[in-house]
């Protein structure tokens, strides 16, 4: 097991690398440069030279992509090109929580949500209630999450007056404002999960029931509730977290449209303002970071997997 | 040396160019209390108190006024320094008057004389003297990396120190424009800066802005807030009167008016036009805006594709329905523009120019007189590229498209990201694409650097020999009479060889809620919290 | 644990091409599943009212209209008009072109790039296995939106480069899905008995392994032909997608969206129209998964 652990590690290096070769290739190949926008509505061929100059944006491709990766491996993430903030202040410990916090709100409400919708549907299988639970989930995938914020903005923030309709409060600081602040983006960025979690939990159990070992709980005569919540869902808690590892990407994707809408500063909105505004090594610092969580997490579905399935344990 | 006054015929031309333009018709008894009173209920000096936030929309690129190139920056950055001159707005006229300076004379018509304010500190505690404003001139007019307004002091030919208080700008040529130099547009040449600070940061200098300013700079958290605070040594008496400043940095236009609605910001920096309507509909916001010195156009490409044909060009110029493109693109909110010369720029505006017969303006007649000279008289097809960008977008974009099919031109709208804009008007890759040009207070700066042969703005590459030598000699002019009749001269060609289809002068819109008193409105698109209070 | 727990798209078809599939009479199906006949019938009518939209739609869906901006729905424009006067309706009506061939396409393209990957992934031993799970791993770690934002960035933009762009950023959710159900199938020993036995590999790529990979692969297309159309959306809103005034549903909510304190309908309509879409098409592929699935046939 360490052993195999190691070297999904080593492999996880490889990933990163190409990744962030793939990144800076792309971004590169894209129309339009940082001191471009920097200068904007007051350029000058004197300024875009020497400005290009001092930013050494003027070097060749390799050799800014070496300059940059040395400084990264060795904990320097640099300044950014426009409004030379410091990468890893921006990026790690500003933008990050951030979006982990909202993460992990969206995650919890899902969770909270889309299980007891799940169970209960499979409990009543093919009644109006398991359709009307199935409708109620489909919506919020239906729906782009950036009207969604719109509409409970205009619905709860402005209209009703119950929540704040934007920016971000660290709950660490003040858990009962972090937690008010993170009400409405968090339950628009988990309408998808809501209804990917009720279906799962749905599916899932009712094929838990079906196994011996449940007939024989019933059989004992254990009560139905805990036969249903304790050992059916139980079973659920796995496949659940597998396939909500699998999902981390769509959840980063999400925020970053929830942020744009609830202006919240984090990964989402650093990623998509500096792809836009070609600030080559923000995106770079923004998707190491990505893509090391998401990568971090499907290291533990993959390694989980042979606990799935045993055939798989014998495999390499 | 001469007898004649140049300080005072410098003061009067400038005075009466910007008029006082009529405030917002029927925007609520709010405006009128706060705008017609100009000043506020007289509080002895009294603590600092009070936690403003204002949402700030789009970019900040830097905090640094040598570098930036955008104006919400600008607004930040004015309120943390000063400048030698300051605009001033009394409702009625727009003035220049020494800020960080006590007085302002012209010895002669090259040679500006400053005696600056006694015991002037800047945030780290440095002295503001006559060095600071030498080092920070210099770094504009010779800094490296090179300052993009470096040009507007290409002028100046030595910075004489006489004592740490007393000091004389020696220009090679009678400069009319200085005092719009050191104020104008998108970047502050004339502000000074702490050269301790800059020493300390070097080009980091823009995330830690020292300056002399009513508030000082706390803290920049990216995508989130630029937090100030009270200047309390701050030189102008019974200023500021706010503790805290937070300008939150917001990308959603449509959130922050959610914001505002709900009591969670108190102001905005800018309300685009679409808006408008909404804020004013709400009785617990206040609104100011006027039609500032702008002008929106469109470009076509004069070096290169169908639009070399200047028949062509004039087919188009002749065929954009004003009307319908401020009723459409800007909601109604806007002026028709017969050329760029803006409402504001009262000596050089001409309230009747609709009859004047100068400028372009709608005559689809005309037009098609145009299009039959034109060498290609099969449909065309060109090219127009927009982005999500400016005031409005696309809009302008979109409502063009129907009224160039009337004259057989077939518009292929092309939408870029804003990046690539950039990129291709810069490099003049397209055949139309409109864009505007905002904040101006002079003509020089509203024409000439954006129209000069070979000029780093003249993406639409038109050249124009007359035109340049017309600017070139209005700059050295002091004389507003005469002045007036170079740009006009200068300005006729332009609309007539049509470079661009000149389309509409925006009002820009400042929004409050009713808890703020004491904005003062300055029609540049400024946002000075200096006498700001909130209850 | 038991293996009967792993995720859906992981699961385990039983090997061998699927036997002929015979469902239990069509009509009975119908009946038995009145959700997805609603469902089927929507979604059979966005793709007419696509296919004949200049038919259907009451007026040119960018004919602008300077006497009738944001007026509320009435008898003339029963969904409304937006800023420029269009009527919504019939933007509507053509938007579901454009869902449609955005999502269709896209997932096209995505679910071919990602079978091709996949496959040589599953397949190929050794060092170019390793490569290629590298590689997928690489592309699945960068968000599909921000990849896609890149993509349009290089491509430029428009309906045909918005296709391409959100199609690439599916490549890797699709090699993931058909490397995991190579590997399914490869568990089970066909691959190394085939060979023992030499069987040309062709054949038992097209015998055996292809049959256990395309089913889940379908049934992965119909989801992520919405998740396509809702990221071609999301681009939209990000101002970075399908040119103006292309009556493409998420460029009309994006536009819509500063007036949704007084003309709601002009973001509430395509959204709708969104939804109802999205809703059908899951509703469909959940009935059509549901029953055709080998695994559902378990207990039959």
């Amino acid at each position: 097991m360490l052993v195999q652990a190691l070297k999904k590690l080593g492999q996880t290096l490889v990933v990163l690398v190409l990744v962030s070769i793939a990144t800076f290739g792309l971004l590169k190949l894209a129309p339009g440069d940082p001191v471009q926008i920097m200068l904007g509505a007051e350029y000058s061929q004197d300024s875009y030279e020497s400005m290009t100059r001092e930013l050494g944006l003027d070097q060749p491709f390799l050799v800014q992509y070496a300059d940059w990766a040395l400084n990264f491996v060795q904990g320097d993430w640099g300044t950014s090109y426009i409004a030379r903030t410091d990468i890893f202040t921006y990026g790690f410990k500003e933008a990050l929580p951030v979006t982990l916090t909202l993460a992990f709100f969206s995650l919890s409400f899902a969770i909270l949500i889309g299980v007891p919708l799940g169970v209960l549907s499979a409990v009543k299988k093919d009644t109006v209630f398991d359709a009307g639970a199935a409708v109620f989930a489909l919506t919020g995938t239906a729906f782009p999450s950036f009207l969604l914020g719109i509409l409970l903005i205009w619905f709860f923030g402005v209209k009703l007056q119950l929540f704040p309709v934007m920016g971000y409060v660290s709950p660490w600081e003040d858990l009962r404002l972090g937690i008010y602040h993170m009400i409405l983006p968090g339950l628009t960025l988990s309408t998808y999960f809501i209804a990917m979690i009720t279906r799962l939990t749905r599916a899932t159990l009712i094929e838990v029931l079906d196994e011996p070992y449940i007939a024989a709980a019933r059989a004992r005569g254990e009560p139905n509730w805990r036969v249903i919540w304790v050992h059916g869902v139980r079973n659920i808690a796995m496949p659940l977290v597998t396939i909500l590892g699998l999902q981390l990407g769509t959840l980063i994707q999400g925020t970053v449209l929830t942020e744009t809408v609830f202006n919240l500063p984090g990964i989402g909105q650093m990623l998509t303002s500096a792809v836009l505004g070609r600030d080559y090594q923000v995106v770079q610092a923004g998707v190491m970071m990505t893509a090391f969580l998401f990568i971090g997490v499907n290291l533990l579905v993959d390694l989980s997997y042979p606990i799935l399935d045993p055939r798989l344990r014998d495999r390499k | 040396m001469t007898d004649i006054d140049h300080k005072k015929i410098l003061t009067e031309r400038v005075s009466a160019r910007l008029g006082r333009r009529a405030v917002l018709k029927g925007m609520g008894a709010g405006i009128v209390a706060a705008t017609a009173a100009g000043g506020f209920p007289a509080i002895a000096r009294a603590q600092q108190s009070g936690h403003l936030r204002i949402a700030s929309i789009k970019v900040i690129d830097t905090l640094d006024p040598h570098f930036t190139g955008f104006l919400p920056a600008i607004q930040v950055i004015n309120n943390i320094h000063n400048g030698l001159l300051k605009i001033v707005y009394d409702g009625e006229a727009l003035t220049f008057e020494p800020d960080l300076a006590e007085t302002w004379e012209l010895e002669d018509d090259k040679t500006h004389v400053f005696k600056l304010r006694e015991g002037v500190k800047f945030h780290d505690g440095t002295p503001c003297d006559a060095e600071a404003v030498k080092f920070s001139l210099l770094r504009v007019k010779e800094g490296e990396p090179a300052s993009p307004h470096a040009w507007k002091l290409e002028l100046l030919e030595e910075i004489e120190i006489i004592d740490p208080l007393n000091l004389k700008l020696h220009f090679s040529q009678p400069y009319a424009f200085l005092p719009v130099a050191l104020n104008g547009s998108t970047g502050r040449a004339g502000t000074i800066v702490s050269p301790a600070a800059v020493e300390k940061y070097g080009t980091d200098y823009g995330r830690n802005p020292v300056g002399t300013g009513p508030f000082k700079f706390v803290s920049w958290r990216e995508n989130d807030a630029i937090e100030l605070e009270a200047n309390t040594e701050y030189f102008e008496p019974e200023m500021p009167k706010l503790e805290r400043v937070t300008f939150l940095l917001m990308n959603e236009a449509s959130t922050a008016i959610a914001a505002l609605f709900s009591g969670q910001i108190d102001g905005m920096n800018d309300c685009p036009m679409q808006l408008v309507d909404q804020v004013a509909a709400n009785p617990n916001t206040q609104i100011f805006g006027e039609i500032e010195g702008n002008y929106t156009f469109l470009g076509m490409n004069c070096k290169d594709g169908p639009f070399t044909d200047i028949n062509l060009r004039r087919a188009v110029a002749w065929a954009l329905d004003r009307e319908t493109l401020v009723k459409q693109a800007y909601f109604g909110r806007a002026q028709q523009a017969y050329t760029p010369i803006s409402p504001p720029m009262t000596d050089f505006f001409d309230p009747d120019i609709a009859t004047s017969g100068r400028g372009q303006w709608f005559d689809l007649d005309k037009a098609r007189e145009f299009r039959a000279m034109a060498e290609n008289q099969d449909e065309i097809e060109v090219t127009y590229m927009m982005a999500e960008r400016g005031p409005v977008g696309t809009r302008t974009a979109q409502t063009i498209v129907p009224m160039l099919a009337q004259i057989g031109i077939k518009v292929n709208l092309e939408l870029v990201e804003p990046a690539t804009w950039l990129k291709r008007r810069n490099e003049g890759s397209f055949d139309l694409y409109d864009f505007e040009w905002v904040a101006d207070l002079d003509p020089d700066e509203a024409i000439y650097p954006e129209f000069k042969s070979d000029g780093a703005w003249n993406f639409c590459g038109w050249v124009n020999t007359e035109f340049d030598d017309l600017c070139a000699q209005a700059q050295v002019v002091l004389d507003p009479e005469e002045r007036r009749k170079l740009y006009y001269a200068a300005e006729d060609l332009l609309m007539d060889e049509a470079p661009i289809g000149v389309m509409a002068h925006m009002p820009i819109y400042k929004v409050f809620s009713n808890k703020v008193e004491g904005f003062q409105y300055i029609p540049a698109d400024l946002m000075n919290l200096h006498s700001v209070s909130i209850t | 644990m038991t293996a009967k727990a792993a995720p859906a798209s992981a699961t385990v078809p039983p090997a061998g091409p699927i036997p002929d599939v015979t469902p239990r009479g069509k009509r009975s199906m119908f009946l038995r599943r009145p959700f997805f006949t609603v469902a089927l019938i929507v979604a059979v009518g966005y793709i007419l009212a696509a296919i004949f939209a200049p038919w259907v739609a009451p007026y040119d869906p960018v004919a602008q209209s300077m006497d009738a901006m944001m007026q509320p729905p009435t008898g003339a424009h029963p969904l409304g008009t937006d800023s420029y006067g269009q009527d919504i309706l019939s933007r509507v009506i053509f938007g579901a072109r454009y869902a449609l061939i955005i999502g269709f396409f896209s997932v096209l393209i995505g679910a071919a790039g990602g079978l091709v990957i996949g496959l040589a992934a599953g397949l190929s031993g050794g060092w170019l296995e390793w490569a290629l799970m590298r590689l997928i791993d690489a592309i699945l770690a960068l968000p599909s939106l921000i990849l896609a934002v890149a993509f349009i960035a290089i491509l430029g933009q428009g309906v045909d480069k918005v296709v391409i762009a959100v199609g690439l950023s599916m490549i890797g959710p699709f090699s993931r899905t058909v490397q995991a159900d190579v590997m399914q199938v490869r568990v089970q020993g066909f691959v190394e008995a085939a060979h023992l036995m030499s069987i040309p590999s062709w054949q038992v790529v097209w015998r055996h392994v292809l049959p256990n990979v395309i089913f889940p692969l379908a049934v992965q297309v119909t989801i992520r032909i919405s998740e396509a159309i809702l990221v071609s959306s999301s681009l939209s809103f990000l101002g970075i997608g399908v040119t103006p005034p292309t009556p493409d549903w998420g460029l009309m909510i994006a536009e819509g969206r500063d007036f949704v304190s007084f003309a709601p309908w002009m973001s509430a309509m395509p959204g709708f129209a969104l939804a109802l879409l999205l809703i059908a098409l899951s509703i469909v592929g959940d009935g059509i998964r549901e029953e055709f699935d080998p695994k559902g046939r378990r207990g039959s």
